[in-house]
């Protein structure tokens, strides 16, 4: 048997595209309208932190590159987990046992036969405005080795994400419903995120860093780049973002094929 | 080629069958019998909650995707395709799906894109289909392939009669080259055309597995014959009818055709008349179906 599961990803990839930006001007106001609704979450943000001088001596500038973190990442990841953030509708609608019936890995299918190329590009171009404001101004000075250690940081983020959602599709096996366990422990640790994580009471720390690590997605990769004085935890923190990405995925996967063998579709 | 060894689940209570390798079968039932169950047990979308099934040697929900490969399952509540694109697109990632190759997916996709009519609307987008399009593209898709096992649940529904004698046209076909069909239908008609065995599921029991000829002959032996006749009035005396009634020079007999063969009443008649006209009526499947779920005992089993 040939292998042929990279050509059919590019298959899928492309069909995709193609009815995703079939409509040249609904993708481009689409893409705007997800840029705009971010941007403005931003911009409020931006004008009540003008009030202070510094968060735990984080200045704007830093703190909206910790944000670029957050909207690069998520540009990514959506490319290849919308099918995963979409799987209890894929569930409940019966296309999951479309997917089922088919010969192919499940898990591939349900990577590369969806992706939200509106969120990819409204979330992402954000991150990279974002970016481009912040990383001159915070002070950050590239070098062959901070480039390659940003590029490891951002897939170790787009991973621990993935791993996050890949977690929660698994449970979605058992539970039938599981948009307000995301609502709770990835949204809203998302907004927890887009702050230095020293600002926050203790407990909130702990969830951000061992339950739901999303310090390791922007926090640490940025003390690794800025060197700011709230760093309170080992050193070795700021270099583990690629692993615990790997981990949490390899993990979240074990989980998945685990439970994809629970099972059961409706009945009559 | 699929085996039931004391299977429950959900309303499914203690089935067992065997089904061999090339036979059609039809599965009928009243609603909320369990047919639907029973095929998706079959494909491993389901898992028996005890019990076991085996379908081609293989246990269906551990071997998925080795099953996927061998076997089409058609399902009216499991959408087949991607909704935004069109028609012939899916079409083109099934083909790689099954590993298909170019001059093979080119026959079989033209043959049937003919046959059941999607051509003239391949290039649409599957939302915009109308449902009975959308039906004969997925049946178009579940054949592409040429599983040697096929499910369909209901798969009639929303089709014209064009439609509907393609797809029996082109599930004879594939009876003939071996393919093994389960088909759960409400049409007692469709059955009755394309299935030598019958099925029959009552509140999850099976009540009734065998040849649907044997089923025909217990349960539904009766028929009608109607003679015209110009003449005077034959005797009937010695004849095994059931009853008969006569309108004007009508006749209507309803006889077993276990006891007396239309052949025998005719002659017997035609010694004392003229007959001027006659037809016969077998009654089906949908009698039998109807009688044993009225609860008639029998000794069949």
């Amino acid at each position: 048997m040939k292998n042929d599961t990279i050509y059919l990803a590019g298959v899928y990839t492309r069909t995709i595209m193609k009815s995703w930006f079939q409509y040249k001007v609904d993708a481009v106001l689409r893409s705007l309208a997800v840029f705009l609704r971010e941007a403005t979450g931003i911009i409020v943000i931006y004008f009540t932190l003008l009030k202070f001088e510094s968060l735990n001596g984080w200045d704007i500038h830093e703190l909206l590159f910790l944000f670029s973190l957050l909207f690069l990442t998520y540009g990514i990841l959506i490319i290849f987990f919308t099918g995963l953030r979409d799987f209890g509708r894929t569930v409940r609608n019966g296309g999951f046992d479309r997917f089922i019936l088919r010969p192919r890995g499940l898990l591939f299918q349900l990577i590369f036969s969806n992706a939200d190329w509106f969120a990819a590009i409204g979330h992402g171009s954000l991150g990279i405005v974002l970016f481009v404001i912040s990383a001159g101004n915070a002070g950050i000075t590239w070098s062959p080795g901070t480039i390659i250690y940003y590029t490891a940081a951002l897939i170790g983020g787009v991973m621990i994400q993935g791993a996050i959602f890949l977690l929660l599709a698994s449970l979605n096996i058992y539970l039938l419903e599981t948009n307000s366990l995301k609502e709770l422990f990835y949204w809203n640790m998302r907004k927890f995120a887009g702050y230095p994580v020293s600002i926050f009471h203790k407990a909130i720390q702990f969830c951000m860093i061992y339950i739901v690590p999303f310090a390791f997605v922007n926090y640490f990769p940025a003390q690794y780049l800025l060197r700011k004085e709230d760093m309170a935890y080992p050193s070795i923190y700021m270099y583990l973002t690629p692993v615990v990405g790997v981990v949490m995925y390899l993990a979240a996967y074990g989980f998945w094929r685990y439970s994809i063998r629970y099972y059961n579709s409706s009945g009559n | 080629m699929i085996i039931f060894e004391h299977v429950c689940k959900f309303i499914l209570s203690d089935v067992n069958l065997h089904i061999p390798q090339g036979i059609s079968l039809g599965l009928i039932g009243p609603s909320g019998s369990g047919k639907t169950t029973f095929l998706k047990l079959t494909c491993g979308l389901l898992e028996p909650a005890a019990g076991s099934v085996y379908t081609m040697r293989l246990i269906p929900e551990k071997n998925r995707r080795k099953l996927g490969s061998m076997t089409g399952a058609f399902f009216a509540d499991t959408p087949f395709f991607r909704e935004e694109d069109t028609v012939e697109s899916n079409f083109r990632d099934l083909k790689i799906i099954y590993r298909m190759q170019d001059n093979i997916f080119d026959k079989e996709y033209y043959a049937l894109a003919e046959r059941l009519g999607f051509r003239s609307f391949e290039k649409e987008s599957v939302k915009q289909l109308s449902l009975g399009q959308r039906r004969r593209a997925e049946l178009g898709a579940l054949l592409l392939s040429r599983p040697k096992l096929i499910l369909l649940d209901e798969p009639t529904e929303g089709l014209d009669q064009t439609a509907r004698d393609s797809l029996r046209e082109l599930l004879m076909e594939r009876k003939m080259e071996g393919t093994t069909l389960v088909i759960s239908s409400h049409n007692m008609e469709e059955i009755s055309a394309i299935c030598e065995r019958i099925a029959l599921l009552d509140h999850g029991s099976l009540r009734y597995y065998g040849e649907k000829e044997l089923l025909l002959r217990h349960f539904a032996p009766d028929e009608v014959m109607e003679i015209s006749f110009s003449g005077k009035m034959p005797d009937l005396e010695d004849l095994p009818l059931r009853h008969y009634s006569l309108h004007q020079n009508k006749l209507k007999l309803t006889y077993n055709s276990n006891y007396v063969t239309s052949a025998e009443l005719l002659r017997h008649i035609l010694a004392q008349t003229t007959i001027t006209a006659v037809t016969t009526q077998k009654s089906g499947l949908s009698e039998a179906v109807s009688r044993i779920e009225r609860g008639e005992k029998h000794e069949l089993y």
